[in-house]
């Protein structure tokens, strides 16, 4: 979990270790994941989001699909 | 309150404090228990994905989004410096302290400085991009990796 400064910098990485590009996420987005995740972390009643609230915040981000769902079986 | 939630409490309590992870016998003090019990609460901790630990099954590597170890994501809130185990835990740092933070990091590419002032409602608009490599159904396979 990596920050780029340009989608062109994520594609150059990418090539050059032989990985698939994976879907971007901009700073706004991901600060929305931060919060979700751990704005109660320091809390006695604090805990993990669970598979279907993984996949209803990252549906609300707009990070759809296969490779954000916390329970899919598509990536061998 | 459990003697696991207590040492959950204790940990994260004393990352957010000095910005280093606590030894066993640091957090048996906090909670007033002894060593041994602890160890097997850091044991539970780790089964519930909320530590991840050294091989020598004590020495705390995680406790997301704090990193027990040096990395290149580096945060500082108030005088405290913070290493985050990632991108995304270097935006949970501010977020679990509810503090202003500064994020000294970098592109994974070119090696560009990211500096980035991070306010209580989140970054300023900025260009920079994250990208997770790993699945989502797979980011705990290798944690460390992720």
């Amino acid at each position: 979990m990596l920050f780029f400064r340009s989608e062109e910098r994520v594609r150059e990485w990418c090539a050059a270790r032989g990985y698939r590009m994976r879907p971007l996420v901009t700073m706004d987005q991901l600060w929305t994941l931060a919060t979700t995740w751990y704005s109660t972390r320091l809390q006695e009643n604090s805990r993990r989001p669970q598979p279907d609230e993984m996949r209803s915040i990252f549906t609300r981000l707009g990070l759809g699909g296969d490779f954000w769902d916390p329970q899919s079986d598509s990536f061998g | 309150m459990s003697l696991d939630t207590q040492t959950k409490l204790a940990i994260y309590r004393h990352f957010a404090e000095t910005g280093q992870r606590p030894s066993v016998e640091v957090v048996a003090e906090r909670v007033r228990s002894d060593v041994s019990s602890v160890r097997e609460a850091f044991l539970t901790l780790r089964a519930q994905r909320v530590l991840v630990l050294e091989p020598d099954g004590v020495s705390i590597r995680m406790a997301p989004p704090f990193s027990g170890v040096a990395t290149q994501h580096v945060v500082i809130v108030d005088d405290t410096k913070y290493f985050a185990n990632c991108a995304w835990d270097s935006f949970g740092i501010p977020a679990a302290l509810h503090r202003p933070a500064q994020i000294h990091s970098r592109c994974a590419q070119s090696g560009e400085q990211l500096n980035l002032e991070i306010g209580l409602e989140g970054p300023p608009s900025c260009s920079w991009l994250f990208h997770c490599l790993v699945p989502a159904a797979r980011w705990w396979d290798d944690i460390v990796f992720t």
